[in-house]
């Protein structure tokens, strides 16, 4: 699945440590997600687009 | 200036090294030496396994550097040291008392128990690090990781089995299934690296 995490990231001037912290995540879980190597559970893509304020539709894509 | 995380990652490989080159190397010099048949023989054996209090701080580092370090994870490393302290003393025990003695079937059921109990232990471990670990992603390297090393444990016991039964090879105590299945689960984290998970 695609993803804008990187984005969307990059808009903040967030790095994966930045994000990883918001999410109460590892750094590695941010890069997985963003490389798209991870699909994360529906409560974490949740938690996801409430920190940015977006749905998400809005940051993940369908292939 | 050299990249933290690699930097972290050589160190981790130095105390692993360091702590397998002890093991081994201890153990060939005691048994070379006649001393590993001594009753006490066994417990230098617990020198050589201090380096796993180096290793496993040296893993914690690599593990913050890399940034997939953990609550769960820290407590998981803390409980299987102390479980393999267990496991060296339990199993020394067990043998300094065993050995050469002629002991009554429940005694010796007994005395198998003080090296399986710690066993016990690390196996609930893992299946509290499972549980407690709150990063999904995380959680799921390891349950693949674990999955790899179930498959391989039940491939490597099946054909072992049939080459046992065909006369080929020797009985293996079953103890052994434990270190099979945690190299396998070292296998089961290389093979995720390389598929990228």
């Amino acid at each position: 699945m695609r993803n804008r995490l990187k984005v969307l990231r990059a808009e903040r001037d967030w790095s994966q440590q930045d994000l990883a912290e918001r999410l109460e995540v590892s750094r590695q879980s941010v890069n997985a997600i963003e490389t798209g190597k991870y699909d994360p559970s529906l409560p974490l893509a949740f938690r996801i687009a409430d920190l940015f304020g977006l749905s998400i539709e809005e940051i993940f894509l369908r292939d | 200036m050299a990249d933290p995380a690699i930097a972290a990652k050589r160190i981790a490989a130095f105390w692993g090294g360091a702590f397998m080159v002890g093991m081994f190397g201890t153990a060939w010099v005691l048994k070379s030496t006649g001393i590993l048949a001594q009753p006490w023989g066994f417990a230098v054996m617990l020198l050589p396994m201090l380096l796993l209090i180096p290793m496993i701080r040296a893993s914690e580092a690599m593990q913050r550097e890399t940034g997939c370090a953990s609550p769960a994870a820290q407590r998981y490393n803390r409980r299987m040291l102390v479980a393999s302290f267990a496991y060296a003393a339990g199993l020394g025990g067990a043998l300094l008392l065993f050995n050469g003695q002629t002991v009554a079937k429940p005694v010796a059921a007994l005395l198998a128990l003080l090296p399986t109990l710690p066993v016990l232990a690390m196996i609930w471990a893992m299946a509290r690090y499972v549980i407690e670990e709150t990063d999904e992603y995380l959680r799921a390297r390891t349950v693949h990781a674990a999955l790899v090393a179930t498959g391989m444990l039940l491939a490597v016991a099946t054909f072992w089995g049939f080459l046992t039964t065909f006369g080929v090879a020797p009985n293996v105590p079953m103890w052994a299934a434990v270190p099979v299945w945690c190299i396998g689960l070292g296998v089961g984290h290389l093979v995720g690296k390389v598929r990228g998970l």
